[in-house]
Formats: structure tokens, C-alpha cells, sequence
């Protein structure tokens, strides 16, 4: 009798073990809306807790209706809105505050890596960057502690930015600014040797990379990861075999990887094809910004994006072409993230 | 705001310069303006559609984009217009002992006023001057140092050539010519130092301004031109017999790193190939490795193991194999193949003594090749 009891029991516990699975399972994959976790802060939170148990890295796209005019400007407060919507559904928590306090320390020192090469019309969108700080500074992160960064002050003015050197300020300012410049040893890690930005190397606890996503003819595209180029001087020695592994060991090397907080892609007007310089045939207002914690999953959506949009036109996918970013697979076997859709989830919302 | 008053601002704010700022930021790289640099448009490109070109000087053939620049990082496409951004910008000038490039069989004992601009277009993980040869135009400070003022430069030091070396002088091909043109009117000559990674119609061209050419042969394997030097092996190869078959005095050197490119094998199979290729009377030097840049694990080449090379080059059949790096070593000097003669003593980089009449052994008469006077 006692016996039959003992197995009986064992026989229930794996009963409820498989139905709670399969309840959580069901939910997740038919509810991105988060109907089965209730309210949206209780879904995020159930979703971060499967990421843990399924090893799964959460994408999250906004899309920001009427943000992009007809004259290619951009509705800043739009964006603002899009940024918080963003950041909650990142982290699950109730208001961008919260968000981003999850993400960042207080005391952090927040470098936001853009991307100024391609001018005016193909870099991280001045209203972009300048929303992103707006809101972390009205959340409470001290502006004194923030820069917008970038490689050279020239670019950074083509491309909108107006150089700002406050001392309790937000600071705007490049690598070439006096004062800052390399490190004036090399780093070397794995096929990468080079010299850091001493922004990035003495200033920057905390970085996020907000780069500009768009079609590249070497490495398939250019995003967030391959952002960090600009955080090296020698980013021309790396574009050989569709800059492959350079992209992922840069982005391993201690300097990017140790203070790499989040990547976050402008995909307000993406250039699609014929990149990473301007073509305004092949660039397509999407009004869309990509967050995600994980590098490689952030860099493998705005891929898909490209890919919908070449297909979209009528273009050759970028595998097609033999351009296909293969850094993401070499990435993904450097552990910095997940490159395959099976692990990767997407939740998208509109503002 | 002046740049002054940018950094005092900063470190005011305690922020780059503050008492917990380590070192780097207090001996960070010197800048120079972007718009110091030059914009002359560079030779051997083809353009595209959409603004986009596609470089032809060497066997990258870069292909890009509307405000990217080449793996030289001194080549820029600007609106579908290609640009050398170092023409007419030095970053070294020096007058140097020739035998310091090294030349032996190019007028001995002479100074060659010597300059380069920045960048490469190869990435060797040992590279002696990666400072100035690995950046970008922008990241080392330069002067104003046009073609003409090159020419009258070497001439007021008393340099009877002009060397271009240091970095990669193929990537300020234009500059290097037009200096080239510039010296001859003054009755200069033009050394070249280059790693000889070049395509075919620039190297023909420029073979009709230089006297004389020195290649770099790292390795005779492709999967170390490919490893440690992020280039190829074969048009280095092509450059080489190129070379050979012009007017232009050649000599070649190869750096001997232990352990990645000693075999003796490798070094007996390049010999045979200089030698009919070539032919036995080219100068080929061995030279000693130092650890530097992205190879400092290794230690210097021990003189056994280039004693060893250079038997096996001679074993070959190669008349003049030399030793570099080794000052006082016996194979720095020239010696006459046919009787043995000391034909040209040196020490180091210094010439201490020539034996030779008129291009010949003062001992047996027997001609020894190069440009001597």
C-alpha cells in the first residue's frame, strides 16, 4: 500500500511538472501579447524568467506611427515615447525610470556610441541620441556623466551634432578632441590588435551602442555590433572576408564587452541596399527603433529587417548576394548572443 | 571653442584628467586636423555606379562606398571620387645611411634623404613601425612636405638618393612619383622600400621613375602572408620578377621570425626559386627579428639560425646573402664569388671600406652587379 502511495505521488509531481510546462510553453509562443501573464509588466517578467530557463534573448521593436515625415524629419517627442515604451517592454518594469535602472547603475558613466561616417542623411539620427540622453537624464542619470561619442568631431557636425564640451553637461564630442584621442598602447585579443578610444577605455562604464542600421557590401550590414569599429583606430584593417571575425572579437575584446550595456538600433530610415553610403532609391522610412540586451539578437533582427525589406523591393537577399553577416554566427560561438531565430524573441508594439 | 580652452573646460570637470584618470588619457595620440590632410585624386581607380569606386593600385582592389577609405587608410572615395589624402604629407623625413634600408649594392656609403606618409597596405603582426604604418592619415602628426621641397631637401643634405620607406610606400604612390620626377631633374636618384604588394600597372610605371627596389619577401608559404601579414604571397612574386626583368636595382629581404618562418625547407625552395627565377646575383638579406607590435612572444632569431639560412641560400646558388641586424657579423660584408675577396666592409650600417674598381673585384676583376656610383 505504501508502496502503490510512493509512486503515486512521483506519478502526479511529473503530471503537474509537464502541464505547468506546457501552460508556460502554450503561452509563450501563442501570446507575445502577454494575455497568459496578465498585465504587460507581469508578462515582460514572466518572459525575462523563460529567457532564463529556455536561453532565449528577448528583441524588442517599436514602431513609431507618423515618426518619420514626409520630408524624412523626426517627430522627437515621437521618439521619446518610443524610447520608453522601448525600455519598459525591455526589462518589464512599470515606467522608463524603473526601466533604466535595471539596465544602468546611478553612478554610471554612460557612453552612447553612435555612428556619424556615412553624413547626415545615413548616421544615428541627432534626435535619436540627443531623446536617449534627454530621458536618462530626466530620469535621474546626471548629464555631466553622459557623452554621445563617436570618432571625429568632422563627422559628427556633417552628420547634425553640435559639439558640446560642458563641464556638468551633456557632453558631444569625438576621439579626436584633444585631450581625449587613443590609448597609446595596443590591445590585442584573439585577431584584433588596436588601440581604444580613451573615451570608451577611461570614461565609459556603461555603453550603449546606438547605431544606425543599414545595408553594408562587406559585412552584409553594419549595426550594433560592428558600431564599435568607431571605438578603435584602425577599423580599415578589418574588412577583409566580410569582416569576419573581426566584427565579433573586437566586440569580444575586453574594453567593448566588459562595458557593453545595450544595443540599440536606429532603423528609422533603413538603407536597404547599396550601403553603407546614402542612396535615397534604396533607403525606407520603417519609423522603427530595435533594442535588446543581446548584441548578436539585436544585430540577427535588424538582418531580418534588411532581408524583409531587400525582398520586399524585388532584391536578392543578402545570402543571395554572398553577402550574408556572418560575423552573427561567429559571435554567437564567442557566447556574446544568440544569432538563430529559434532563440531569439521578437515583440513588437507600436506608439 | 579653441582647443585649449576644450581641455582646460574637461579638466575642470574633473573628467578626463581627474585624479582618477589612469595614464592613458595623459599620453594620448596627438591629432592633426582632417582637413590638414590632402585631396588630390588618387591614380589607378575605377569608378562604379552610386558614387561607389574601386581601387586598382594593389591586390586588395578595395571596392568602396561614397566616404569610405581603403585598408590603407589613406585612400578615401569622396562622392564617387577617389583621393590620396598623404600627397605632400610627411610623417618622417631623415637622412639615413642607405645601408640602413638596406641597400648593399646601391651606391654604398651614401645617405638617402628618407620619408613616408602614413598607412599600409598590409597589417604585419610584426611590423618595426607600426606606429606610423598602421593608422589612419588623421592619427599621426605630419608637415607640409611637397614633391619639389623633397628633391631640394635631399640635395641640401648632400643625399645623392631619395628613399621611400618606413611605412608602405605604395600608398602614397603618388607623392613617391611625383618626388621621383622631382629628384631626377636634380640629378637625384629613388630608393623604394615596399613589401611589393602592388598591381602590375602601377609597378610598371613606377619602375620608369625609381633606380632601385627593395621588397620585403616575408615568407614563401601564402598561409603566413595570410596569418601574420593579411596579404598574399603570389603578386609579391609577380612584383619580385617584375622587378628583376626592368632596369631597376633590385635586392630583396627576408626577416627571419623563429619558429614561423625558419623552416629551413621554406628557405631552401625560395632560394631555388630566386635563382631561376631571379637569377643567383640578386643581394638577398636575413635579417634578425626583435618581438614588436602583435608578436611579442617570441624571442630574437638566434645568429645560428640565420648562419644556418643563409649556407642554405648559398648552397643554392645565391652569390650575395647577407645578414642584417647583426652588427660586426661577417656576412654583412660583400665578398667577391669568384675569388673569395672582401670586396665591400661594413660594420652595422657604416661602410668601412670598398674594394672595387669600376663596378669590379679589385682583386680578380670579376664584375659585382648594382649601382655603384
Amino acid at each position: 500500500m505504501q508502496f502503490s502511495l510512493f509512486w503515486l505521488t512521483v506519478a502526479l509531481h511529473i503530471l503537474a511538472f509537464f502541464q505547468v510546462y506546457i501552460i508556460i510553453k502554450q503561452g509563450y509562443e501563442s501570446n507575445p501579447a502577454g494575455v497568459l501573464l496578465g498585465p504587460d509588466v507581469d508578462m515582460v517578467r514572466g518572459e525575462l524568467y523563460l529567457d532564463k530557463w529556455m536561453n532565449t534573448s528577448k528583441v524588442i521593436v517599436i514602431k513609431g506611427k507618423g515618426v518619420v515625415g514626409t520630408d524624412a524629419g523626426l517627430d522627437p517627442s515621437k521618439i521619446l515615447e518610443m524610447l520608453s515604451r522601448g525600455f519598459r517592454l525591455l526589462t518589464g518594469a512599470s515606467d522608463a525610470r524603473e526601466a533604466l535602472g535595471r539596465i544602468f547603475a546611478r553612478e554610471d558613466r554612460i557612453g552612447i556610441k553612435i555612428n556619424t561616417i556615412g553624413g547626415r542623411r545615413i548616421s544615428t539620427r541627432p534626435e535619436l541620441s540627443l531623446s536617449l540622453a534627454e530621458l536618462l537624464i530626466k530620469n535621474g542619470w546626471p548629464e555631466r556623466n553622459m557623452v554621445i561619442w563617436d570618432r571625429t568631431n568632422r563627422e559628427l557636425k556633417e552628420a547634425g551634432y553640435s559639439l558640446s564640451d560642458r563641464p556638468n553637461g551633456l557632453k558631444i564630442f569625438a576621439t579626436d578632441t584633444s585631450g581625449a584621442g587613443y590609448e597609446t598602447e595596443i590591445f590585442a585579443h584573439r585577431n584584433i590588435g588596436s588601440l581604444f578610444s580613451t573615451i570608451q577605455t577611461n570614461f565609459v562604464t556603461a555603453s550603449i551602442s546606438l547605431a544606425i542600421l543599414k545595408d553594408h557590401g562587406l559585412a552584409g550590414i553594419t549595426a550594433g555590433m560592428k558600431n564599435y569599429f568607431g571605438a578603435i583606430h584602425n577599423p580599415n584593417k578589418y574588412h577583409d572576408s566580410h569582416c569576419d571575425p573581426f566584427i565579433a572579437e573586437l566586440f569580444d575584446s575586453k574594453p567593448i564587452k566588459a562595458k557593453h550595456k545595450l544595443s540599440l538600433l536606429d532603423a528609422l530610415i533603413v538603407q536597404y541596399h547599396r550601403g553603407p553610403s546614402f542612396h535615397p532609391q534604396w533607403a525606407e522610412p520603417c519609423g522603427l527603433l530595435i533594442f535588446s540586451l543581446d548584441p548578436v539578437a539585436a544585430d540577427a533582427v535588424g538582418w531580418r529587417l534588411v532581408e524583409k525589406l531587400r525582398s520586399r523591393k524585388g532584391l536578392p537577399s543578402l545570402i543571395d548576394e554572398g553577402r550574408e553577416p556572418v560575423f552573427l554566427a561567429s559571435a554567437e560561438k564567442l557566447g556574446l548572443g544568440r544569432a538563430g531565430s529559434e532563440f531569439i524573441e521578437v515583440l513588437e508594439d507600436e506608439v | 571653442m579653441k582647443r585649449r580652452q576644450f581641455c582646460e573646460t574637461l579638466a575642470g570637470a574633473g573628467f578626463l584628467l581627474g585624479a582618477s584618470a589612469p595614464a592613458g588619457l595623459r599620453r594620448a595620440l596627438a591629432f592633426q586636423d582632417t582637413s590638414n590632410l590632402s585631396r588630390i585624386e588618387a591614380r589607378y581607380y575605377k569608378k562604379l555606379p552610386d558614387r561607389e569606386i574601386e581601387c586598382l593600385l594593389c591586390p586588395r582592389l578595395c571596392r568602396l562606398g561614397d566616404k569610405e577609405r581603403g585598408y590603407c587608410g589613406v585612400r578615401q572615395n569622396d562622392g564617387g571620387i577617389y583621393y590620396t589624402l598623404v600627397y605632400g604629407k610627411a610623417c618622417s623625413a631623415n637622412v639615413d645611411p642607405i645601408e640602413k634600408k638596406p641597400f648593399f649594392h646601391f651606391l654604398p656609403g651614401t645617405d638617402a634623404f628618407s620619408i613616408a606618409t602614413a598607412g599600409c597596405n598590409v597589417n604585419c603582426k610584426f611590423c618595426q613601425n607600426w606606429q606610423i604604418s598602421q593608422v589612419r592619415a588623421e592619427q599621426v602628426p605630419h608637415f607640409n612636405l611637397p614633391p619639389d621641397e623633397v628633391a631640394a631637401a635631399a640635395e641640401r643634405n648632400r643625399c645623392p638618393s631619395i628613399a621611400y620607406t618606413y611605412t608602405e610606400p605604395v600608398v602614397f604612390y603618388e607623392y613617391m612619383y611625383d618626388s621621383s620626377i622631382a629628384a631626377h631633374k636634380r640629378g637625384l636618384r629613388n630608393c623604394v622600400v615596399t613589401a611589393g604588394h602592388i598591381q602590375p600597372e602601377p609597378l610598371q610605371d613606377l619602375l620608369k621613375v625609381v633606380d632601385a627596389i627593395k621588397i620585403d619577401l616575408k615568407s614563401f608559404r601564402q598561409e603566413f602572408y595570410h596569418e601574420y601579414v593579411r596579404g598574399d604571397l603570389q603578386p609579391v612574386l609577380d612584383a619580385i620578377k617584375t622587378v628583376s626583368r626592368s632596369k631597376v636595382w633590385l635586392e630583396i629581404v627576408y626577416l627571419v621570425i623563429p619558429t614561423l618562418n625558419d623552416q629551413a625547407d621554406d628557405i631552401r625552395s625560395m632560394s631555388r626559386w630566386l635563382v631561376n627565377e631571379i637569377g643567383p646575383d640578386i643581394p638577398l638579406h636575413f635579417t634578425r627579428f626583435h618581438p614588436m607590435y602583435l608578436i611579442k612572444n617570441l624571442p630574437p632569431t638566434p645568429i645560428s639560425t640565420l648562419e644556418s639560412l643563409r649556407d642554405i641560400a648559398l648552397e643554392a646558388g645565391m652569390n650575395y646573402v647577407y645578414l642584417g641586424n647583426v652588427p660586426g657579423h661577417k656576412a654583412e660584408n660583400t665578398y667577391c664569388p669568384r675569388c673569395r675577396s672582401l670586396v665591400i666592409e661594413r660594420f652595422g650600417m657604416q661602410v668601412k671600406a670598398i674594394s672595387m674598381t669600376k663596378g669590379a673585384c679589385r682583386n680578380c676583376r670579376n664584375p659585382i652587379p648594382g649601382i655603384w656610383d
